[in-house]
């Protein structure tokens, strides 16, 4: 009956038939045809858009030390292209011209900004690249903040070592700088496309239609809502700046993740700039306080709550990358000594170490990976009063219904006492970056130096720390004061009472760590 | 002043013409659906022959239902339908008029299949179907092929036996046995196709047949393309056959005992050289309709022929092949390369009613005699004008080919308005003089009681 068509009346059914002469049936066959191959394009460019649009992938390193360094762990911006999440870069082209498109804004190029360019790759040391919504988008991974650079002498070569505290990167100038271009008149599609062909990079018709329509109009508003967010803490001059090898962990995180209005925060909760800490040695770190003020006491959740920081939302972190990561730093060792060591001085030194030190410092310390209490250790309390119960307890509420539900956050009252493996290359010290060098720590806050630069990557073995106080450092750091709010030097009066003698002994002795 | 060149008797094997010129085929829808024939058909054909014409050659007279171009044309196809052939020869043959009857068969050129025909596909040497409309088709079996050859064959003998002077086979203008012809219709595996000889066996065992029914005193003709031009529309068809190709053909069919050639060109019909002149749009508007369900490409000719911002469009590829020929004598130059090669007499058309012209191509040795239709459909009396000394009546036709779309759907007639000073009415007037005499007319004035 397929070619007949019942005609119903009220004498009965008439039956139309149709399709049955030559002409008709070969019509009918045509356009059955045509609607097949229409439905069919149809199909193939829906399914081809589709995959263009809902692809997810990571460009991968077989290697672990260059996925730590360029593999994404999913902070690139993601979603979908109607509502796209998470990011704090805008795409490779976009991320890639932007200091040729706005030269005044920084003038060196990434690399000024303490980004570790290696030969060979195209992107920075902490930049991912990654196929999402169309597009290849960038995002910032553990090393841009965890790998950090040393000379033995200004005119040695650098050696990049991983898992160190990034103490030359200014974080903050970063994403100023990449937020006030992307904000700028001069970031349009047609620049973009330019200053990319001149750089050599083929851009292809897609892109250049997604930049067009979509993408440009995309990262300003997306930059615009960030800046919103974030703009009590990036743009009030009163505020001190994070300044080289710092990060204020937790007040971005309250703005980006779960949208506070920081300007009903008291304004010194906004303060709370502290050193990037080491990654190297995990395993014997399970179950310790961890972060600076130890309100954690879970790698996993330590790990990706860092993540988040990176750009990494629910909906588009990679927990796979960042496990494989986290496998790694568990056992990575920590940098050996660049100098050489006085093997008889150490050993003196470890004596002066076990009995000084250990307790809250060694592995095996019955308090080390506890929390001191602020009034006894004393140092700056300003980072410890930028985490509070209210963030601890919204913290819970990320990642609900999920085993990566944060289950370890609590506020403490105090900073953690941490190991010191590799201490020699986490200067400068304490939480806050604000002694520069052991020798330094070793003195009475009022000895220790109140304004140094920080940031250039000379090592001078003899106070254990870098070079804090040359033409050069004070050219490529930036300007530490100990005065500003957040910066204090004070507190950690353990061994300013050793003897000058015993000082040089655990000096030496610190440096084999 | 009479002309010595076109007023020249033209002695065939089998017949004498009083002169050089003819009737070219052409013809309304005047007959009656099931193919016999009308009064009117009568009245048109005598006109031409009271106009002065040497000869008439018939528009296309089937000799199969299946083989019908469209409704309403006198066939051929049967014994019952000699009486009127000879009412229309007998008619002709008052005005010292000869007339020549053309069997034909439509092939998969079928404009409008009819009730009879449009549930099946036509029969053609190739199952591809038309390039122009899109007309369906299958390729005929053998035995197919030899129904029809005895088809043609029966044609000739009924015409013999109404008393007509010859017949011609339509083997020209992309019809059934051009579709045999043209390398760019036949494809062919079997003895039919392929190489020239084979293409050309289904005409020359036509003639064969047709010399065995009627003997060789009786006029046979064969209209011929010299060229296919079977791109001439759309460039990406292929060319079909060369001049080579068309003499070679040419000296077949007089071998096989043909006594004349009417040359001409083209792969289909209509075509952009043939009839050459005007394709108008506004005409194709109103009246392709009619044709718009034969063929699988109809409704996108109407779109292209309707909608005046696609008219430039479809005119480019009418009008390409048109630049680089004449209107008037389109096909002289080929026609004489095929003369050169033959030793039978030749008529050509294409583009004649200029005496100047006419008098050329038959003094210089283009061609015996030409033919013509449009310009006899403007001015029915052209031979006599010419003969009075003018080379071109007062009004002639200015070959717009309004009566080619009309054709299809309306008594056919001249319709180009500006011949009659923009008067339609007049116009309609002349066109419809076909139907006078009318047929019951003697009756009711003999007082008779039609309804009884």
């Amino acid at each position: 009956m397929s070619d007949e068509t019942i005609i119903r009346t009220a004498e009965g059914d008439l039956v139309d038939r149709i399709y049955s002469d030559p002409v008709d049936l070969y019509q009918h066959r045509f356009r059955r045809n045509l609607l097949l191959v229409v439905v069919l394009v149809a199909v193939v460019v829906a399914i081809a858009l589709l995959r263009y649009f809902l692809a997810d992938r990571p460009v991968t390193y077989g290697d672990i030390r260059e996925h730590f360094k360029y593999g994404s762990i999913g902070s690139e911006t993601g979603g979908s292209v109607f509502t796209p999440v998470g990011g704090v870069l805008p795409p490779y082209l976009i991320f890639k011209t932007l200091p040729a498109i706005c030269p005044d804004k920084l003038p060196g190029g990434y690399a000024s900004l303490g980004l570790i360019f290696e030969p060979g790759h195209e992107l920075p040391v902490g930049i991912s690249r990654r196929r999402r919504l169309g597009l290849d988008e960038v995002g910032v991974n553990c090393a841009a903040c965890h790998t950090g650079t040393v000379r033995t002498a200004p005119e040695s070569a650098t050696q990049i070592v991983l898992g160190m505290p990034a103490h030359q990167l200014n974080l903050e100038g970063f994403f100023q700088f990449v937020q006030a271009c992307s904000l700028d008149d001069r970031l349009t599609a047609g620049n973009v496309i330019a200053k990319a062909k001149e750089s050599g990079t083929h851009v292809s018709l897609m892109q250049r239609l997604l930049l067009h329509l979509f993408i440009i109009q995309r990262i300003k508003l997306e930059t615009l809502s960030l800046r919103n967010r974030i703009s009590p803490l990036l743009d009030d001059p009163t505020l001190p700046q994070w300044g080289r090898g710092r990060v204020d962990t937790f007040n971005p995180y309250k703005a980006i993740q779960f949208n506070w209005d920081l300007t009903r925060l008291p304004r010194a909760e906004l303060m709370g700039a502290a050193d990037f800490p080491s990654l190297w040695n995990q395993q014997p770190r399970e179950g310790m306080h961890l972060h600076w003020d130890g309100n954690n006491t879970s790698l996993d959740e330590r790990n990706l709550s860092a993540s988040l920081g990176a750009g990494v939302t629910p909906v588009t972190v990679d927990y796979a990358a960042i496990q494989r990561v986290h496998d790694w730093i568990l056992t990575l060792p920590p940098p050996t000594f660049p100098f050489s060591i006085d093997a008889s001085r150490s050993a003196r030194g470890k004596a002066v170490y076990d009995a000084h030190c250990a307790q809250c410092h060694s592995f095996t310390g019955s308090k080390t990976g506890t929390v001191e209490d602020i009034a006894s250790i004393g140092t700056d309390a300003y980072r410890l009063n930028s985490y509070t119960y209210v963030l601890a307890t919204s913290q819970a509420l990320l990642f609900p219904d999920n085993v990566h539900r944060f289950q370890h956050f609590s506020k403490t009252n105090g900073y953690a006492n941490v190991p010191l493996d590799g201490v020699w290359a986490r200067a400068p010290y304490l939480h806050n970056g604000s002694v520069p060098t052991l020798a330094d720590l070793l003195n009475p806050p009022a000895e220790r130096p109140k304004v140094f630069a920080r940031g250039y990557d000379v090592y001078d073995e003899h106070k254990v720390g870098f070079v804090t106080d040359t033409a050069a450092a004070r050219a490529s750091g930036s300007t530490y004061d100990t005065a500003i709010p957040g910066n204090g030097n004070g507190g950690h009066l353990y061994g300013i009472a050793l003897s000058s003698e015993q000082k040089q002994d655990l000096l030496e002795y610190l440096k084999t760590l | 002043m009479e002309d010595g060149v076109i007023f020249q008797p033209l002695q065939f094997r089998n017949l004498r013409v009083k002169n050089r010129l003819f009737r070219s085929n052409i013809s309304g829808r005047f007959d009656n659906y099931n193919g016999t024939g009308t009064q009117t058909r009568i009245n048109w054909e005598e006109s031409f022959a009271k106009g002065g014409v040497g000869a008439i050659i018939s528009s296309y007279v089937p000799v199969s239902l299946r083989g019908r171009i469209m409704p309403n044309y006198a066939m051929i196809d049967a014994d019952d339908k000699v009486p009127f052939w000879r009412a229309v020869g007998d008619a002709v043959h008052r005005h010292d008029c000869k007339y020549i009857l053309q069997l034909s068969h439509s092939g998969r050129q079928r404009d409008n299949p009819g009730v009879e025909n449009f549930k099946t596909k036509a029969l053609s040497s190739t199952s591809k179907k038309d390039t122009f409309h899109g007309l369906l088709c299958e390729a005929m079996t053998l035995k197919q092929i030899k129904e029809t050859i005895q088809d043609f064959a029966n044609g000739a003998r009924r015409a013999r036996q109404a008393g007509l002077d010859g017949v011609e086979l339509h083997a020209s203008h992309g019809y059934l046995i051009t579709q045999f012809l043209s390398s760019a219709i036949n494809d062919r595996k079997d003895e039919y196709g392929g190489v020239l000889r084979n293409r050309a066996a289904f005409l020359l065992e036509i003639i064969a047949a047709i010399r065995k029914e009627v003997g060789d005193d009786f006029h046979l003709q064969a209209k011929l393309n010299a060229v296919d031009f079977a791109n001439a529309l759309y460039p990406w068809e292929k060319k079909g056959n060369t001049l080579q190709e068309g003499i070679q053909v040419a000296k077949w069919a007089e071998e096989a005992g043909v006594d004349a050639i009417h040359v001409s060109i083209g792969s289909i019909f209509p075509h952009p050289l043939l009839p050459p002149g005007g394709f108008p749009p506004d005409e194709l508007n109103w009246w392709y309709g009619t044709m718009i369900g034969s063929g699988v490409r109809g409704y996108f000719n109407y779109t292209m022929f309707h909608f005046h911002i696609l008219r430039p469009i479809f005119s480019a590829f009418w009008e390409r092949t048109k630049k680089s020929h004449p209107i008037e004598a389109v096909s002289s130059e080929y026609c004489k390369a095929v003369k050169q090669n033959v030793s039978v007499p030749i008529i050509n058309t294409g583009g004649y009613q200029d005496a100047r012209v006419i008098r050329r191509v038959i003094s210089e040795g283009y061609t015996d005699a030409v033919s013509m239709a449009r310009p006899l459909v403007a001015n029915r009396d052209l031979p006599h004008i010419l003969r009075s000394g003018k080379d071109l009546p007062e009004r002639p036709c200015t070959f717009c080919n309004r009566c080619l779309v009309n054709a299809i759907a309306n008594p056919l007639g001249c319709y180009d308005e500006r011949r009659f000073d923009g008067d339609h009415a007049a116009m309609v007037a002349k066109i419809m003089e076909v139907f006078h005499p009318e047929p019951f007319l003697e009756s009711e004035r003999a007082g008779q009681d039609v309804r009884a």
